[in-house]
């Protein structure tokens, strides 16, 4: 594939070219849209597990969202905690800094959390309150660091509180502690969330080719390893474009390079391994890269056999976000799945010209209008299934068509060669349920008989 | 397909040796405390001088057991034929709510939201909302637009009826088009004031529009309110129940079709609901029941006032004693007699409460959630001669606190209990550590309490995300006493069975 930034590997500092940053598309008064910036902001930011996230604003923003991600953690898990400080009438009027203060020091004296991430909500943001102030005067008084993440939700959309959320482990987090030891193989992975579990997977193939992850940025993070950020060899971002101003201030001010890529499919997984070897600059490593992914991807090659049997020729229509549109096409196609139709609702100029480089114009471009359009591209395409989030499943369900869930809240890892091999499984076991057959046929008595009068 | 393959479930793959170890070597990078630290830390946050401190927070609220206003408007929306929850706001609370009931009831949730941003925020929202029903109109087709606000619109203080007015004037809305709207701002109220401002709304709305003037007890009809209510399978319970007794009857926000439609392999924005122009008639009817009393204190008092409706309410219905009371008052409103039928049914429940008493008797249980199902529960536990111990509702109030002793009061069983509105579970988790029982009920949120204090929990309420189709089994009237008893017994004997020793592995229970 072609590398996002630098150009092959003759090119050692990926980011001279500023990526354009086109504005986040403007969500649409009267349609079914996503969430919001402090919804992105906290998605970002939550995977700290180690840290307290605070709400700071009424019910709504924590009440109807807390412990419903699908990071996973493999220690501390204070971050699924849901603190907010549940504002009410009194605390709009007479203001509720007050009780910022007292919650901050509520949690920081009885969770003792390497710090505490305030986030600012509509009307928080509203009402003027000085948040950095409370946040300033807290770190100073309790000697832990308190964060504001100012993202409120009607800036603008998830994208952005990604973006926004980058910002602030930018200017708050990163260059704050020192690790204990570094080495010459560390990268650091920004934009990669562990949803059920996939960090790990990647995790071990790095160990496997000799590299280590120092910060994890921010799936199954901790507070002080994102800290040390800064003294990483190389960053790869992974499927989140939303968080490549981070590799590029961290470019700037640290020097350390970055590359895109993603881990969905065999190729790519190959290829970030590649990149990240390659900027490590070390010569081993890179043989050992090589070694590795030849040997992985011979033996996924075995063990996809017979799962590439049944989905040979198998057409999907793939609705998700940005980054991924174009990565998970790539490992569909390596399944032999033909993408008959894609949703580009939330994808950049250059994730579009991805997907054309993948896909060309065999398949229909779904720019938005949701629900209704993926199942219309469904039926015009003659599509077998729909690979999308969990927005969109009841509906595909409804219409009985077989649904594989790509997004935030799946059980299921996806990424790398082991991943390949879970979607590969899932996809058979989906189209394979005995349930299709019952949809695909009438019932007794609303098939016509051939002696109707 | 031919071959069948299996998968391991991601609980499996990562206990895998691999993985384990993997997680061990990163500890190192962690820098954590020591384990003992860890183990005194936890150890000490299940104390008395922990407790006492958890109750002495004012300021900060965590795992908070409530959700706010407009989700309960959207949900009473949703009990009507053809209608378009629309929430004034920024986009993202409605992503929420249409993912916190679609997660519930495993539906697709048609809400859309006038996606304010900065702009609006400085300059008001009107434009967002005009704009915004023209589109949803083109895109939804639907016969009523249901509008509630969220925190920030009421926060820059948006006038929705003069921005309805305007964009009636403007044309972007259809001079008949029904568009009730309710002021729900989050930082007042939950989930079911939301549902109640709502449906209050809806109510007026259509009865304004129609000209009447109401003629209570004009028809025979009942009307029924069900309230917030996750069950779907309370709604199919109701409408036995009245056909048994032949009543006629309007259901007044029946959003169960909404959320339990049929896979025909056609999606469709609306499945059903109460049709609109029921809504009128419905001023004419002998009576008004209500089977949830704090979701509907403004509709009720509406109705009473407006309509002169003469009005029967009673927090949820769980159990022998409560359904009792429904169905008296069911026939006095109806004029008809308790069908034979059911009381045969009362006797069958009865009797199976009878087989399962001794495994019930005496256990002592803690539980989370609204205000209505709380009365329920409590009654229900008291029946079973079961100890509600802890009471913990984060939207209750005194009103509420009141009846939930007096009914404890009521009974041996209850002589243990303590109520807490207003408190979240997080104290709850203190309680079950100072006081602890041996089982919680309560919505799927109460789950790490009860998994740390290692009780088993008994799924009942909203909202419940963890388990499936409990929600299609109705829990109100005697066959809804029967299901849960047949939850709580069995969920007893499982953890008998688990933790018995060999000789009393029994097969007869
Ligand atoms: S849009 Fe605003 S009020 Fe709504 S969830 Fe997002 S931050 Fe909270």
């Amino acid at each position: 594939m072609e590398p996002a930034v630098s150009n092959g590997r003759l090119e050692v500092s990926c980011g001279k070219k500023i990526p354009k940053s086109t504005p986040c598309p403007r969500p649409v008064p009267g349609e079914a849209s996503g969430g919001c910036s402090f919804d992105g902001a906290q998605i970002t930011l939550i995977p700290i597990a180690d840290a307290a996230h605070l709400v700071h604003g009424p019910i709504a923003c924590l009440g109807n969202s807390w412990e419903s991600r699908g990071s996973l953690s493999s220690g501390p898990e204070l971050s699924a905690y849901g603190f907010t400080t549940d504002l009410g009438e009194q605390d709009i009027i007479f203001g509720s800094e007050q009780k910022l203060h007292e919650s901050i020091r509520y949690i920081v004296s009885r969770f003792a959390p390497p710090a505490v991430f305030v986030y600012t909500t509509c009307v928080t943001a509203l009402t003027g309150e000085d948040i950095e102030g409370v946040c300033k005067a807290e770190s100073e008084q309790l000697g832990t660091p308190i964060i504001p993440v100012n993202s409120p939700g009607f800036v603008g959309s998830k994208n952005l509180g990604t973006r926004l959320a980058g910002d602030v482990l930018f200017q708050h987090i990163i260059g704050s502690t020192e690790p204990e030891q570094t080495t010459s193989h560390d990268i650091n992975l920004i934009g990669e969330y562990n949803i059920a579990g996939e960090m790990w997977h990647i995790e071990r193939l790095m160990q496997q080719a000799g590299m280590s992850i120092l910060s994890r940025i921010t799936g199954d993070g901790r507070f002080r390893e994102v800290g040390w950020a800064h003294r990483a060899k190389a960053n790869m971002v992974v499927c989140s474009r939303a968080l490549l101003g981070l590799a590029v201030q961290m470019e700037r001010k640290y020097g350390i390079p970055y590359f895109e890529g993603s881990f969905y499919g065999a190729k790519e997984t190959s290829y970030s391994l590649r990149q990240m070897a390659y900027l490590t600059g070390d010569r081993d490593v890179e043989r050992r890269v090589d070694k590795l992914a030849a040997r992985e991807e011979m033996r996924l090659s075995l063990e996809l056999e017979p799962y590439r049997k049944q989905l040979k020729g198998k057409r999907a229509v793939l609705y998700t976000g940005g980054v991924k549109s174009w990565s998970v096409i790539t490992a569909l196609q390596e399944l032999g799945i033909k993408v008959v139709g894609v949703g580009t609702n939330k994808s950049t100029a250059e994730d579009v010209s991805r997907i054309a480089d993948r896909i060309g114009d065999d398949a229909e471009y779904i720019p938005e209008g949701g629900a209704r359009q993926i199942l219309k591209t469904v039926r015009s395409r003659k599509a077998d299934m729909v690979i999308a989030g969990g927005r969109n499943m009841y509906m595909a369900l409804k219409e009985q068509i077989p649904f594989v869930d790509i997004n935030q809240e799946r059980h299921k890892a996806y990424a790398g060669y082991d991943g390949l091999l879970s979607l590969a499984k899932q996809l058979v076991h989906t189209l394979q349920h005995p349930v299709w057959e019952l949809t695909a046929k009438l019932a007794p008595w609303e098939e016509e008989t051939e002696f109707a009068d | 397909m031919s071959e069948r393959l299996n998968i391991v479930d991601h609980n499996q793959l990562f206990r895998q040796d691999k993985y384990v170890r993997q997680r061990e070597e990163k500890r190192a990078f962690e820098a954590p405390c020591s384990p003992e630290e860890v183990t005194a830390t936890l150890e000490y946050t299940k104390t008395k001088e922990y407790k006492d401190k958890n109750f002495a927070r004012t300021a900060v609220v965590v795992n908070p057991a409530k959700a706010c206003q407009p989700l309960g408007a959207v949900m009473a929306a949703l009990g009507f034929e053809k209608t378009l929850p629309f929430i004034h706001g920024s986009q993202g609370c409605t992503a929420y709510f249409r993912s916190h009931l679609a997660r519930h009831f495993k539906e697709p949730v048609p809400a859309v939201s006038t996606s304010m941003t900065e702009d609006a925020a400085v300059f008001g929202g009107m434009r967002n909302l005009i704009d915004g029903i023209e589109n949803c109109i083109a895109l939804y087709q639907p016969e009523m637009i249901a509008v509630c606000t969220t925190c920030m619109a009421e926060v820059i203080g948006d006038d929705l009826s003069a921005f309805l007015a305007n964009a009636r004037q403007e044309g972007a809305l259809p001079e008949d088009m029904p568009v009730p709207f309710a002021n729900t701002p989050s930082f007042s109220g939950s989930h079911i004031t939301g549902y109640d401002a709502m449906l209050r709304s809806v109510l007026e709305t259509l009865y304004n529009k129609s000209g009447r003037t109401p003629q209570p007890g004009h028809e025979l009809k009942l009307n029924v309110l069900l309230g917030f209510d996750g069950y779907t399978g309370n709604f199919a319970e109701m409408r036995r129940m009245l056909g048994m007794f032949g009543a006629t009857y309007t259901i007044l926000g029946d959003h169960s079709s909404n959320f339990d439609s049929g896979a025909t392999g056609e999606y469709s924005y609306y499945y059903g609901g109460t049709p609109l122009e029921d809504v009128p008639k419905a001023a004419d009817a002998a009576g008004t029941l209500a089977i949830q009393q704090y979701s509907l204190r403004k509709t009720l008092g509406y109705m009473k006032q407006t309509w002169g409706q003469q009005v029967f309410s009673i927090s949820t219905p769980l159990g022998i004693r409560a359904t009792d009371r429904l169905l008296e008052e069911i026939s006095r409103l109806s004029g008809r007699e308790i069908p034979e039928a059911l009381k045969q049914e009362r006797a069958r429940i009865v009797d199976a409460m009878m087989d399962s008493h001794a495994y019930l008797h005496g256990k002592r249980v803690a539980m989370a959630g609204d205000p209505d199902m709380l009365i329920g529960l409590i009654g229900f536990c008291l029946e079973l001669g079961m100890e509600p111990v802890h009471i913990v509702c984060s939207n209750g109030d005194r009103k509420f606190e009141k009846e939930a002793e007096l009914l404890l009061k009521s009974s041996p069983y209850g002589a243990e209990a303590t109520v807490h509105s207003g408190q979240d579970l997080w104290h709850m988790r203190s309680l079950l550590f100072q006081d602890p029982v041996d089982l919680a009920i309560g919505s799927s949120h109460l789950k790490f309490a009860a998994k740390e204090a290692k009780i088993p929990l008994l799924r009942v309420g909203f909202p419940i995300f963890d388990r499936h189709h409990l929600h299609r089994y109705p829990i109100i009237g005697y066959q809804g006493a029967l299901n849960l008893l047949t939850q709580f017994v069995n969920t007893v004997l499982d953890v008998m069975e688990e933790q018995a020793p060999d000789h009393s592995f029994d097969l007869v229970r």
